[in-house]
């Protein structure tokens, strides 16, 4: 867990310099310098808490995962489309209880926010690792019973579950 | 190219109307917090729309980035206000 | 590459319509989550991305993304706020025996 403090900061650093970068616009000699001050100092006080769950955050996978995400919305975003323009608007809303298996908690947050994101289930409650989960449908809340979002964070974070 | 960007700020500006009528006559206080959040997302694309006509999109892009986290702010402190007091 | 811009900001303001349509049909507060946040979302992403590829690549197009992710990441936690303080507060939804 003891991870390396100054790898840590250049890693910080870096990331702040880049939003610098992206956010400010201008090129020279002076904010460039002004930039880099500011994010060693941002990155120098906000280095080295224990317990930090971005410490072991599988970024590449994450970048993978990004892209199924959005097929999904897309998808459900139809669905719902589909359900709201209905004149006799058939939704069957329903609370769905649901225990993960997870243990990160890195993957519980990112599981908790996909399952938000995606169009037809919401999140209403989180408490350690049970879900309480609003569905509009039986078909928008599938996804979800059926562990088929898990399992695919599970290979993000690549954790042992037997689905 | 002018006209289909004052439709696309016409449109908006229609949409925040009816989110209005939601947050005005919401039957629950949740109802008029989830019209609010529902204003700050068009209201944070109609800054990048104008900042795309009138050519400055870097500095209304700032704009809406700081509209974005007061909006999530905002939203935070109204919700555990909400959660603590109890009744709806 | 204008074209193409135009149509992803035309599907977007779809998505939004939608979105609205929603917010005046549906019955109670957790379903009328999804329709403000959810395919909102969407409508943003698609209006945003039309934006950002009007204006060519540049500096421009990865400020216009940087509000698109932010958005992407900021309104589920809204959504997610708002909906559990609804449900602590007592408010239970809507199933489909009450209806």
């Amino acid at each position: 867990m003891k991870s390396s403090f100054p790898k840590q900061f250049v890693a910080n650093t870096l990331a702040l310099f880049c939003g610098w970068l992206v956010l400010s616009g201008k090129y020279d000699n002076f904010h460039l310098v002004l930039g880099f001050t500011a994010s060693c100092g941002v990155a120098w006080l906000n280095t080295g808490f224990p317990h930090s769950p971005f410490q072991q955050f599988p970024w590449g996978r994450m970048v993978l995962y990004c892209p199924w995400l959005f097929l999904r919305i897309v998808e459900s975003s139809l669905h719902l489309t589909k359900l709201i323009l209905n004149p006799s608007l058939p939704i069957k809303p329903r609370l769905i209880t649901y225990r993960s298996q997870l243990k990160h908690r890195g993957a519980i947050v990112v599981l908790g926010n996909s399952v938000t994101l995606t169009p037809g289930t919401i999140t209403v409650e989180i408490n350690g690792n049970t879900f309480l989960v609003h569905a509009i449908d039986e078909s928008a809340g599938n996804d979800f019973t059926t562990g088929r979002m898990e399992r695919k964070l599970a290979w993000v974070f690549q954790e042992d579950t037997n689905l | 190219m002018i006209d289909f960007f004052l439709f696309l700020l016409i449109t908006l500006s229609f949409l925040i109307l009816v989110y209005l009528y939601r947050v005005i006559q919401g039957p629950t206080v949740f109802d008029r917090v989830l019209g609010l959040a529902g204003i700050s997302t068009k209201a944070i694309i109609l800054g990048v729309v104008m900042g795309t006509v009138y050519d400055r999109v870097e500095m209304f892009v700032d704009i809406s980035t700081g509209y974005a986290l007061l909006n999530l702010v905002g939203a935070f402190a109204i919700a555990k206000f909400l959660e603590q007091r109890g009744t709806p | 590459m204008v074209v193409l811009a135009i149509g992803l900001i035309l599907v977007g303001i779809f998505f939004l319509v939608v979105a609205a349509i929603g917010t005046i049909r549906l019955p109670d507060v957790f379903s009328r989550s999804h329709a403000v946040s959810l395919t909102d979302s969407l409508g943003a992403i698609c209006v945003l991305a039309g934006l950002a590829l009007y204006q060519g690549f540049g500096i421009n197009m990865l400020k216009i993304l940087v509000v698109l992710v932010l958005l992407m990441l900021l309104n589920p936690v809204i959504a997610h706020a708002t909906v559990r303080a609804a449900y602590r507060a007592g408010l239970k939804p809507q199933t489909e025996e009450d209806q």
